[in-house]
């Protein structure tokens, strides 16, 4: 057994050691070490220690530290025996393939309505125009009727509904109200607060009251996290900052420490990058693009809160749709990308392109995903990267099918289980006046509640996405809010009532309920 | 009587004071000449009785030309004891673009005079310290030659001409070159045109570089509640929002003729979300002190005024407060309207002028909520709502004379209205008790008059 365990670590440090090499720090990594070691701080008679105590010295050592964080979250570490597929349950697999198919056909099927290609060069006039326009997309002007949202929350709901398994033979007219028969391992409340240890021991945090008085030197728990934050941020290490943003990020620091947490601080490089990824949408005219901003037309553009950023939605949207950095999402997706083939060339492999290059179709309100970051990040090079780095780490889990514990039916699930448990007359009512408690809410935990929640109360509630590793917050959030607004619930007894009691969520204080929701009665 | 007193009392109305008429319970008249549903709804919520100008009224929400009409000696109308109007009869010395700059001038020349430490000036280009809030100004045609020295210092410069009496973006033009200025003076001069010739216009050094966000260019909407100038009492509405250009800044000089680059009238944003996004991309020290800066420019505009103004007791009045802020979060005054728009264009906009409009009828109003001017003017701090004090000369005067202990412990009687200061939340601006309590969490230390400046440290203030 201790063997194995040892030939486990040793397989993941090769494959580490193996991927670390094709990763883009590294070239510079490896120069400055050499650098380092022709060092008069590297001596030849005691390379090791001295070589080590050097890049300690230089804050190489953090920088490779936080390198293998990403890397361990971003490989799941199961034993390689374990599950050979990345979803182990056929069904679903299968369920998400008919989905995959289903957006592939409506996609193909737009293009032979309006009569355009999925993609092509762009004429030179519309390059021009495109580049000249950069800056204030919202004026490059197109006709745009014609497009629609390939899908909406909704339809991906029905989908999900629908989901039967096979192991599970339904009584009667039962399992076509919630999702009973789909049966997933989720957290109870009572693993919840274990989970979420430090909500539930009630200690304070910054998004309850900022100025309430700290046991400290300082005035209050603001100044305090804000001071304790500059340091979490000068020692540079990931895991750190991660920890700290349990009890919430004072707002000067969070745009600095969501990027240490997810990897996503800017380089020189990724400069470069942004720009290379700026001259594939000026050379290619992909279908896609008009979707990306008909969507930022209905979304951002539209709210309050986020129609200033609409311009550079446009460019970090448009950018998105053509980093091949995103497909490293299937490596532990259960999804697949869309393949086209070349114009006019036979069907073969190496004529096969992935659609569109990020292989993300994006759907009504994947805006959402980004616009919030859009008060943290002045920078679009700075906003593209961490909004990257939250959809590889969170949101593609939110618009696939998989039994994944983040993925969007475990969470659906993990929001039913705690109301029926917890909010038993709410539950019932609900049951009487047939309307299915999911139908409520999947729209706010499909996006993870952005556009939904006022942006200052969404960016705590991702500290704690961010915090915890987690997104199971959300679907306990929504637990809370209809427990919070349940005597309005139950004045009503139909959806439009309901969606007219949950409209707006303006004054709702998210740490609050959380804490509500997770501290022992 | 018995059974009106106990309506009275359970009303919450504690205070009993019932108006002139003894005993009657009396509903409020009021009068208006907007047409405006954030007033109306108001009024009627309040059960309040709609009359006409002639009637005899208690409220009156008026035009400011209706209020020149009542308050000219032509028309002989003499208000009694429970009338209030929403305007002061000569706002326009704070209202108007000319006479704002010359109050100003004159505020900051007084202070010299008085050897106040807050009109040090700066080494290097020997501007103010604390009062340089507007752009540099003059008017035309009187300052024209002040003007033309000031423009050859720096001719690359951009200028903004504003008639003085007119508002929201009529009239403005922008001028880049003295001789664009020559041939608008010699146009408007011609017998053609001769309503042109009586008008003045202020030009002032535009700001040419503003904070954009989104790429965008926009200006600050604040509302401020004065409702005396002697001593003055004036209240900030926190609920202040950004009016957006819809099209992207560009400093180029082809665009000065695209006025819908420089007027920002267009869409707004609640300015909660502004010091989120400013804490968050350019830190809370920095935002901190904008918004201090922001407020200490509304008193000073105020306390520059103060004088002037024929301070009546039947009037209250609701400033617009127009700001711009600079790349380098400084904050400039730009305009001040005496009677902002009540109009709104979305739910949020109607919203928020609803709350505007009942926040300051619980201010101006006495606790039994009939107007009187016999009536302190002190109100409890659960009426004020989304305002907060800015400033009230006499609370401040109250705490200087009397020591804090002894005005809490000793005065239980006393309305409870003056022990809102919370203790040690008021901290002095100037020397002639210039106050106002904390309102930004910033620090609840109360400062005395030589730390004053410590909050001002130029560091501070220019980033």
């Amino acid at each position: 057994m201790g063997d194995l365990k040892d030939k486990s670590i040793h397989l993941t440090a090769e494959k580490l050691a193996e991927e670390i090499k094709g990763m883009k720090v590294y070239k510079d990594f490896y120069k400055d070490l050499q650098r380092l070691v022709s060092s008069p701080a590297v001596q030849s008679e005691d390379f090791k220690s001295t070589l080590l105590a050097a890049m300690k010295e230089t804050g190489m050592e953090t920088e490779l530290r936080n390198t293998v964080f990403h890397w361990v979250r971003s490989h799941s570490l199961q034993p390689a025996h374990a599950y050979p597929l990345k979803e182990p349950l056929a069904y679903l697999r299968k369920s998400q393939m008919q989905w995959e198919k289903r957006i592939h056909k409506s996609l193909n099927s737009m293009c032979t309505e309006i009569g355009v290609s999925l993609s092509r060069f762009r004429l030179a006039s519309d390059r021009d125009e495109l580049s000249d326009k950069w800056n204030e997309l919202s004026t490059y002007d197109i006709d745009l009727t014609s497009y629609r949202p390939v899908y909406a929350p909704k339809d991906f709901l029905e989908v999900l509904l629908w989901i039967r398994s096979p192991n599970y033979r339904p009584i009667d007219g039962e399992g076509t109200w919630d999702f009973t028969q789909i049966p997933l391992k989720v957290k109870t409340l009572a693993e919840l607060r274990s989970f979420y240890l430090e909500l539930s021991r009630g200690e304070c945090l910054l998004g309850v009251n900022a100025n309430m008085p700290s046991h400290g030197q300082y005035p209050t728990i603001e100044l305090e996290r804000t001071a304790l934050g500059e340091k979490v941020l000068a020692c540079r290490h990931a895991p750190v900052a991660q920890e700290f943003l349990k009890k919430g990020a004072p707002r000067s620091l969070r745009g600095r420490l969501w990027a240490q947490v997810m990897g996503s601080e800017v380089r020189a490089a990724d400069k470069e990058y942004f720009n290379e990824l700026k001259q594939m949408v000026l050379q290619y005219d992909l279908m896609v693009d008009k979707l990306i901003i008909k969507d930022v037309q209905l979304t951002a553009s539209n709210d309050d809160q986020y129609f200033v950023f609409e311009d550079v939605l446009y460019q970090v949207l448009l950018c998105f749709s053509r980093d091949t950095e995103i497909l490293s999402v299937y490596n532990h997706s259960c999804g697949s990308p869309i393949h086209g083939v070349l114009k006019s060339r036979p069907a073969t492999l190496e004529n096969t392109v992935v659609y569109p290059p990020s292989g993300v179709i994006p759907f009504h309100g994947f805006t959402m995903y980004a616009t919030p970051f859009c008060y943290l990040y002045d920078d679009p090079v700075a906003l593209y990267l961490t909004v990257r780095a939250f959809y590889l780490r969170y949101w593609f889990r939110l618009h696939e099918v998989s039994s994944h514990q983040q993925g969007i039916l475990s969470l659906c699930l993990l929001f039913e289980r705690l109301l029926q448990r917890h909010e038993p007359d709410l539950w019932i009512h609900l049951k009487l006046i047939n309307i299915q408690p999911v139908r409520i809410v999947f729209k706010w935990l499909m996006r993870s509640f952005s556009g939904y929640l006022p942006p200052e109360q969404l960016l705590y509630l991702w500290d704690i996405v961010v915090a915890y590793d987690s997104l199971e917050i959300t679907s306990l959030l929504a637990v809370a809010i209809l427990s919070f607004r349940k005597h309005n619930l139950f004045q009503v007894d139909n959806m439009q009532g309901i969606e007219a009691v949950l409209a707006d969520l303006s004054s709702i204080q998210v740490l609050s309920l959380l804490q509500m929701a997770l501290m022992p009665e | 009587m018995e059974k009106h007193k106990a309506a009275i009392a359970h009303n919450g109305l504690m205070y009993g004071r019932v108006g002139s008429t003894m005993g009657e319970k009396q509903t409020v008249s009021y009068c208006t000449d907007l047409d405006k549903s954030v007033l109306i709804t108001n009024f009627e919520k309040r059960g309040w009785q709609h009359v006409g100008p002639d009637d005899d009224w208690n409220f009156y929400w008026a035009g400011i030309h209706t209020c020149r009409n009542l308050f000219s000696v032509d028309s002989g109308y003499r208000m009694n004891e429970n009338q209030m109007i929403n305007h002061f009869p000569n706002h326009y010395e704070l209202s108007r673009k000319d006479l704002l700059v010359k109050n100003i001038k004159r505020y900051r020349k007084e202070l010299e005079r008085e050897g106040n430490p807050l009109a040090e000036k700066g080494d290097t280009h020997g501007r103010y310290l604390y009062l340089d809030f507007i752009p540099v100004t003059f008017v035309l045609p009187a300052d024209y030659n002040m003007f033309v020295e000031e423009y050859r210092k720096s001719p690359q410069s951009t200028w903004i001409m504003k008639p003085c009496g007119k508002s929201q973006g009529a009239g403005i033009f922008l001028i880049n070159k003295l001789s664009k200025l020559k041939r608008w003076s010699r146009e408007s001069k011609t017998p053609f045109n001769p309503s042109l010739v009586k008008e003045s216009y202020v030009i002032s050094r535009y700001i040419d570089n503003p904070l954009l966000i989104g790429g965008k260019k926009f200006d600050l909407r604040l509302y401020v509640l004065v409702t005396s100038f002697r001593p003055l009492k004036a209240y900030l509405f926190k609920l202040g929002f950004c009016r957006f250009c819809t099209v992207k800044y560009d400093t180029s000089i082809q665009e000065l003729d695209n006025m819908f680059v420089h007027l920002t009238n267009v869409s707004v944003q609640k300015h909660g979300n502004l010091r989120l996004y400013l804490e968050s991309t350019r830190g809370k020290t920095v935002t901190e002190s904008l918004f201090t800066n922001i407020s200490w420019l509304i008193v000073h505009s105020l306390k520059a005024v103060s004088y002037i103004m024929a301070n009546d007791r039947h009037c209250f009045e609701c400033y617009g407060y127009d700001i711009i802020i600079d790349n380098q979060l400084k904050p400039w005054l730009v305009e001040v309207n005496a009677a902002p728009s009540l109009t709104s264009t979305t739910v949020n906009d109607r919203i928020l002028k609803y709350k505007l409009i009942d926040n300051i009828l619980n201010i101006v109003l006495p606790p039994d909520g009939i107007p009187d001017i016999r009536w302190n003017k002190i109100p409890s701090p659960e009426n004020l709502g989304n305002f907060e004090l800015l400033l009230d000369e006499e609370l401040a005067a109250q705490e200087e004379h009397v020591p804090k202990v002894d005005f809490v412990t000793a005065a239980p009687q006393s309305d409870p209205d003056t022990t809102s200061q919370d203790g040690g939340q008021i901290r002095s601006l100037a020397p002639h008790c210039l106050r106002r309590p904390l309102s930004n969490q910033i620090d609840n230390i109360e400062l005395n008059n030589n730390e004053i400046l410590k909050g001002f440290k130029p560091a501070n203030y220019n980033i």
